[in-house]
């Protein structure tokens, strides 16, 4: 049981180095307003603190995200324990003050990568970020007027993925398999998500193409393997063999369609998203069609070092082209044929990357609508 | 309990509120059971299909009552668990967290057994009981010793549990794929997976403890009046620990049965479980103050809400829709159930 003790270990040093940040922060931010606001510079530091903020480690996305940003300050020849965590639980009031409070701390020696919960709560961070001269680098959540480049070098980077394309080749990749007719059936993440949505997009899209294939019913399975099951279960009552393909917002979800065809002793192409390790596993032995990777473990690592390699002088942001500032993340297809060889390559031996290699995965300047 | 109200309403005949309160559960189940086949029909009616009322319907089927039954066993389970508690008057919020540990366990278990019924690895079938019994009996204890209302009490358990389960599992999914233990789902008698039959099974075996033992009794005495049973010389603090326990035993069941569904444990496997039992014990008229009600309550509060799930969806409505249908409903239950003259202020 020692994984138990590490964990314990872990989240102990955690929390811990969070309280004093914490409290630091109060007495820190005290101190700073005596002597009025910093002066706006964008200096360089030799070694700053280099931080990760996330929702929390319970879902296996964000697990490979930080062990992405572990990997790479183990690459600085560091303990993983000199990343500090800063977890919100999905409050976006709580990122930006556990932000602060670290800015104060470390008097904005900071290499910060963050995911700000949500949208709008990504300008005040950026924004007490660079005024107390700290370096941050964005994951998936910022509003569409945010730009790194109005921020000179402090605002390094945004990655974000758009999931409507790969969803809709994997759509594609269904409907050519159900020989381009029949009826489909998709099962949705939570129905306010923009991933869920834009999944369920890129169906549509591709649907445009397949005049004779339906698209029978959408429904939300909220991520949630025994939900989709259930719904899944609910389709076959209404639709029952007008059903020949199955379209899944993520692989969670394909686990529970996959049980409520086997209970019905039915057998029809599915299609997933995520690439997760027993995804690709299924892939591998055909039961389902497709998924895709987006190699989360690289987006976490190569979020830290950006704010990192800005924070220290190796490259200067603002010289740096748009699309180097904001950019998709990578996205990986699975099929059937490469799932052996990609399961090897990515998940059996998670591969050691450069991390100053910093868009060469990466695919192509964020387009807004 | 009942024939007190009863002498309040002279009435008396056919249609006394309380026979109405009684089956007024199984008339909801009937009338949704009636309800849905009718949009089928109107859809089709509409569309100018042919269309024979009931005998048509994809819902009416005994392929459809299978795959309710698929997804109701695991929650009528746990909310049997939870009616006992319910029927003492207090509450039990840490199914999800016992839910979620008691899979983990039984996955690593079984697993690390061997991976297979066919071998020792059956014993991590008990070990699962025995620890949804640990964790009922920790948080009955908890609740009597340290006189913590049981809500907060269990509520907080819950959330120990669903963080141990994380810790054992570091988030990862465990997967349990063998054929003997997945027979619960593929394997059908009658049309219905086995995993219907060992509820129906442990269904009976509630009903037996409920009605024919000592601590069923006790549960009644003990919700209908607490001072009294305590005056009485019951060991009213020993009955509660009992009563938690043996609902940490059927939350454990409900674990393996929803391990059997999927093939998966996980931390997550207990999400949800909460709002469907509570709802379902409560839909089913066991009334929330304790002393009335009972498992075969549940089982009808269980199906009405397995019902108006698998209905909704043939009948072509969104999720979010369902879960507004079953809030109002939860309120109506309540409210029918309530004698208003007989409570004179709500905490």
């Amino acid at each position: 049981m020692s994984f138990i003790k590490n964990f314990i270990e872990q989240e102990t040093v955690s929390r811990r180095n969070f309280l004093l940040a914490s409290a630091y922060g109060i007495s820190g931010a005290a101190a700073m307003r005596m002597f009025g606001p910093t002066p706006v510079q964008a200096a360089t530091f030799a070694d700053p603190t280099i931080a990760w903020s996330y929702r929390n480690r319970t879902n296996p996305y964000w697990n490979e995200i930080v062990s992405g940003g572990e990997a790479f300050v183990e690459s600085l020849g560091k303990p993983k324990e000199f990343l500090t965590h800063l977890i919100n639980e999905g409050s976006s009031e709580k990122s930006l003050a556990d932000v602060k409070a670290l800015l104060a701390k470390t008097n904005g020696e900071l290499a910060l990568a963050i995911d700000t919960n949500d949208a709008p709560n990504a300008r005040p961070v950026v924004e007490a970020c660079v005024e107390a001269g700290a370096y941050v680098s964005t994951l998936w959540n910022k509003t569409d007027d945010l730009h790194p480049w109005d921020f000179g070098d402090n605002y390094v980077s945004h990655m974000s993925w758009s999931d409507e394309g790969p969803a809709e080749r994997t759509a594609r990749i269904l409907l050519d398999a159900i020989g381009g007719k029949g009826g489909v059936v998709h099962l949705g993440g939570i129905a306010s998500n923009n991933p869920a949505i834009e999944r369920l997009d890129g169906l549509k899209n591709a649907l445009k193409d397949y005049p004779d294939v339906e698209l029978l019913d959408a429904q939300p399975a909220d991520w949630d393997t025994q939900k989709a099951a259930q719904i899944m279960a609910s389709f076959i009552t209404r639709y029952g063999d007008e059903i020949t393909g199955v379209h899944c917002a993520n692989d969670t979800i394909g686990y529970g369609v996959l049980e409520a065809l086997r209970a019905e002793g039915m057998d029809i192409p599915i299609v997933t998203y995520d690439g997760n390790p027993q995804a690709v596993d299924l892939v591998a032995e055909g039961k389902i069609l497709a998924t895709v990777f987006t190699n989360p473990h690289w987006g976490g690592g190569i979020t830290a070092s950006l704010a990192y390699h800005a924070a220290v002088g190796h490259f200067k942001p603002s010289d740096e082209p748009h699309e180097h500032r904001e950019f998709y993340g990578p996205t990986i297809f699975i099929t059937p044929d490469d799932a052996r060889e990609f399961k090897a390559n990515y998940l059996d031996n998670v591969p050691t990357y450069d991390w100053q290699d910093f868009w060469g995965p990466s695919n192509g300047q964020i387009m807004y609508k | 309990m009942t024939d007190i109200s009863a002498q309040t309403e002279p009435l008396g005949g056919l249609l006394t509120r309380d026979r109405i309160v009684k089956w007024a559960p199984v008339l909801v189940l009937v009338a949704l059971v009636l309800l849905f086949p009718f949009f089928e029909f109107l859809e089709d009616l509409l569309e100018g299909k042919d269309h024979f009322y009931l005998l048509d319907s994809r819902f009416f089927s005994i392929r459809n009552a299978a795959r309710i039954g698929i997804a109701a066993a695991p929650a009528l389970m746990v909310a049997v668990g939870v009616t006992f508690i319910i029927i003492m008057g207090s509450i039990d919020l840490s199914m999800e967290g016992t839910i979620s540990v008691c899979a983990v366990l039984f996955a690593f278990a079984f697993l690390g057994w061997g991976g297979t019924l066919a071998s020792w690895a059956w014993l991590a079938i008990p070990t699962a009981l025995l620890v949804g019994a640990l964790l009922g009996f920790v948080n009955g204890l908890i609740h009597v010793r340290l006189k913590i209302p049981s809500f907060m009490a269990s509520l907080a358990m819950g959330f120990v549990g669903t963080g141990f389960a994380l810790v054992l599992t570091g988030g990862d999914r465990l997967r349990v794929e063998d054929e003997l233990f997945r027979s619960l789902l593929t394997v059908r008698w009658l049309n219905f997976p086995i995993m219907c039959y060992v509820a129906l099974a442990f269904l009976l075996l509630a009903w037996f403890i409920q009605s024919h033992t000592a601590l069923g009794r006790n549960f009644y005495a003990v919700g209908g009046g607490e001072q009294l049973a305590q005056s009485s010389g019951l060991n009213v603090a020993r009955v509660r620990v009992m009563g938690f326990t043996l609902a940490g035993i059927f939350f454990a069941v409900g674990a393996l049965l929803a391990v059997g569904r999927i093939g998966i444990a996980e931390t997550a496997t207990g999400n949800n479980f909460m709002f469907v039992s509570i709802t379902a014990v409560v839909v089913g008229g066991t009334a929330l103050w304790g002393g009335i009600g009972g498992v075969w309550n549940t089982l009808v509060g269980v199906l009405i809400v397995n019902v108006i799930n698998n209905g909704m969806v043939v009948i072509g409505l969104p999720s979010y829709v369902q879960d507004g249908v079953l809030g109002t409903l939860v309120i109506l239950a309540v409210a029918l159930s309530t004698n208003r003259k007989s409570v004179t202020f709500v905490k």
